[in-house]
């Protein structure tokens, strides 16, 4: 990397990081009662400190900043996904929730739900559930879409698709037998971060650390795989084992957002394609560049779940659906190019 | 020097073996060419150093060692490949492109350090493509991002370089910049196995050429040893003169008919008087046409007697600039007496092959004049023009387009 690019990516980074830092303040600021921004930064710099809270300040920090920081990070999970999948499939279109993914770890984590309730245990095995069936979804479906060796791009977008209907309705199927867990479990997979707290944060912090630190080792290999599998392995990548570290990783993280929040969709798939528009196709940038995209764009999501129709509350996969539709069609109507 | 890329008895392929027991050696500083006929395994054999085709049986060793044996980063240390083109869809600087090609030789958590740069700069200037660094690879043309390619195939720093037909999308200039820039890696040590789509450029740019055809490997030896006229039509079904380029003097091939193209034999004799390539053009679309062609006397080495050559026609040899002789005119004299039809072309006439016209004067079959001679090729004070005058005094038909011979030809038998 030259010196200019280097000033670049950290210059984007820092941008990104200082906007999400704003984000998160402001989402906390809002609800029910209202807290000024500075009265936000004063509870959480106590609350650091080991010092003794008043009320409001309690609700900041016990209520209010573990669902703005658990919706920061699965907007975190959900945009890394998108960009190894989009870069893996060589396919801009690629996403956790079009590939079937979401629904694999949405059915494993279901299963897992239905068999152990809610608590502390489910903090480990729902996860659990959920990154299985978001493996054996996304290897299915990358065999189903690979013919003689060459994965075909409509190919796995139709694989996808099936899978996930077909997932999906082995969830309904699996909720209506268990009649009893359906509404609590409906109300969760509808993409809602009601019930979050600082365990599910770390939870979810620890499986996008992990998620996220492998493929940052692997970004020059991201890039060169965008030539192709038989250039990539010419210039010395070990591509099925690329393959095998990122599906892992991607897998990770994915069933780590879906554990907490459900399935919400687009935010995998419109964060990392604006990201790369603007920044070009350089993963050491367009990788971290897109899950900070990704937490900004989450944050403000569930900020507009929450305050839009308050009291009541708008499942955040809604909003995401509805603000990344209309965006995603006008990147695909901006960018005729078919750049990756 | 002991070979940096070797098969040994190699069977390559996919599913199945598309080349058997292929031998070949490529030693430092040495561009070894293969050269065949499409779909002959050239490309798998060559896919098959990076373990894009399966080997499956013998051996292909790098440095001395089993190629399949190497870590995928060890191999891209040693083994460069340029492919035909490599699909440039995304929006990478071209310098990002090319220092790609260093990705073999960084550790997994470093970046690129000032040595590597240095390589990045150098590869790019001896590809010419410094001036694009900064350009989006996916805004250039093919041409731009072949030499790119190559740039980055250097980058790696490798002791061998696989060339797939790395030039077929290339216009002349670019063509033979790839090529010479390949030329001074090899002339600097380098080992190159090529496969090459055109003869000429093989013969150029090789020490050695091999060919590869029917799923074999055959010797590799010089261009002038491999590029010969049996050569190509038992290969290629093609009948070519073989030449020397005047400038460079390596072999060239000058393609001069399918042997698919050729009609089946129609039982009509045509005698051709020509000479240095008056008569090239008339005798292919002949010999095309089905008719038994049998040419007069042509000196060797003359153009219509390569042609001739390459064409299986019949006729009287002449030292270059030797008179004819008494038997060369009885045997010219033979050939026009056989002939259905006699064809003649506005040749330049001299004292050696004015024969030629002479024996046509001599004989009652019906003539075709191809062409109008001009008064500067005639060489015999007159003779010729008086004899060609005769001919069409004596009612023979013209021909003023050659490509038109054969129906000249056929209406001169129907009368």
């Amino acid at each position: 990397m030259t010196d200019t690019r280097r000033g670049r990516t950290i210059a984007v980074l820092a941008g990104l990081i200082a906007a999400l830092g704003v984000a998160c303040i402001v989402a906390t600021s809002f609800g029910a009662v209202q807290v000024a921004p500075g009265e936000v930064v004063k509870a959480i710099s106590r609350a650091l400190r080991g010092l003794t809270l008043t009320a409001d300040q309690a609700v900041v920090v016990d209520l209010r900043m573990p669902r703005v920081v658990v919706a920061a990070l699965v907007g975190a999970c959900l945009a890394g996904a998108g960009v190894l999948y989009q870069a893996l499939f060589r396919n801009a279109l690629a996403d956790p929730y079009i590939l079937g993914v979401s629904s694999g770890a949405g059915l494993g984590a279901s299963l897992a739900l239905v068999f152990t309730g809610m608590g502390v245990i489910s903090l480990v095995i729902v996860p659990a559930a959920a990154f299985a069936g978001a493996t054996i979804t996304i290897v299915v479906v990358a065999a189903i879409a690979t013919r003689r060796g060459v994965m075909d791009t409509l190919s796995l977008l139709l694989a996808g698709v099936a899978v996930s209907y077909s997932l999906s309705a082995v969830t309904s199927f699996v909720l209506v037998v268990r009649r009893e867990q359906m509404s609590r479990i409906v109300f969760w997979m509808m993409g809602g971060l009601q019930t979050s707290s600082w365990g599910q944060a770390a939870m979810v912090g620890g499986m996008l650390a992990v998620g996220l630190c492998v493929p940052a080792l692997f970004s020059r290999e991201l890039n060169i795989v965008l030539l192709g599998d038989s250039r990539a392995g010419e210039l010395g990548v070990d591509v099925e084992r690329f393959k095998r570290v990122i599906l892992v990783a991607a897998s990770l993280m994915v069933s780590a957002a879906v554990s907490v929040s459900g399935l919400i969709g687009f935010v995998g798939l419109m964060t990392p394609h604006m990201a790369r528009l603007v920044l070009g196709p350089d993963h050491r940038l367009l990788l971290p560049a897109s899950v900070l995209s990704g937490a900004i764009v989450m944050v403000l999501a569930d900020l507009v779940a929450r305050v839009a129709l308050a009291p009541v509350e708008i499942p955040v996969g809604i909003i995401t659906a509805l603000a990344g539709g209309p965006v995603f069609v006008w990147l695909l109507v901006r960018a005729r190019r078919g750049r990756l | 020097m002991s070979p940096a890329l070797r098969y040994d008895g190699a069977t390559v392929g996919y599913e199945r073996a598309v080349v058997r027991d292929a031998t070949l050696e490529v030693a430092p500083g040495e561009v070894v060419g293969l050269i065949g006929p499409n779909g002959a395994g050239k490309t798998t054999l060559v896919r098959a150093v990076t373990g894009e085709a399966r080997l499956l049986a013998g051996s292909v060793s790098v440095a001395g060692r089993a190629a399949d044996s190497y870590r995928r980063t060890e191999l891209a240390r040693l083994v460069g490949v340029l492919p035909q083109a490599v699909p440039a869809t995304f929006a990478f600087t071209a310098r990002q492109f090319v220092e790609m090609g260093r990705h073999a030789r960084l550790s997994r958590f470093g970046g690129l350090g000032a040595a590597d740069r240095a390589v990045v700069e150098r590869c790019m200037a001896l590809t010419d493509t410094g001036g694009l660094a900064h350009e989006p690879v996916d805004t250039l043309s093919g041409g731009d991002v072949q030499r790119l390619t190559l740039a980055q195939a250097l980058a790696q720093e490798p002791s061998v370089l696989l060339l797939d037909e790395p030039t077929s999308h290339l216009d002349l200039n670019h063509r033979l910049q790839v090529l010479d820039v390949v030329r001074e890696m090899a002339d600097e040590g380098m080992a190159v196995l090529a496969v090459f789509h055109d003869l000429d450029m093989a013969a150029r740019y090789s020490d050695r050429l091999a060919v590869v055809s029917d799923g074999a490997v055959g010797v590799a030896a010089t261009p002038e040893e491999i590029l010969t006229a049996t050569m190509l039509s038992d290969v290629f079904g093609v009948r070519a003169v073989i030449g020397a380029d005047p400038v460079t003097g390596a072999v060239q091939v000058m393609p001069v008919v399918r042997m698919r193209e050729r009609r089946a034999p129609r039982g009509i004799r045509v005698a051709l008087v020509s000479g240095s390539g008056s008569g090239a053009a008339v005798m292919r679309r002949l010999a095309i046409a089905g008719f038994e062609v049998e040419a007069g006397a042509l000196a060797r080495g003359d153009t219509d007697a390569a042609v001739a050559e390459s064409l299986d026609v019949a006729f009287v040899p002449l030292v270059p600039y030797g008179a004819m002789t008494s038997s060369d005119t009885a045997a010219v004299d033979a050939a026009v007496g056989r002939a259905d039809v006699v064809v003649v072309c506005a040749t330049p006439f001299g004292p050696a092959n004015i024969g030629n016209l002479s024996a046509v004067a001599r004989s009652s079959a019906p003539v075709v004049l191809v062409g109008e001679p001009r008064p500067e090729d005639d060489f015999t004070q007159g003779d010729a023009a008086r004899l060609w005058a005769a001919l069409k005094a004596g009612g023979a038909a013209t021909c003023t387009d050659p490509r038109g011979i054969d129906r000249c030809v056929e209406e001169a038998v129907r009368r």
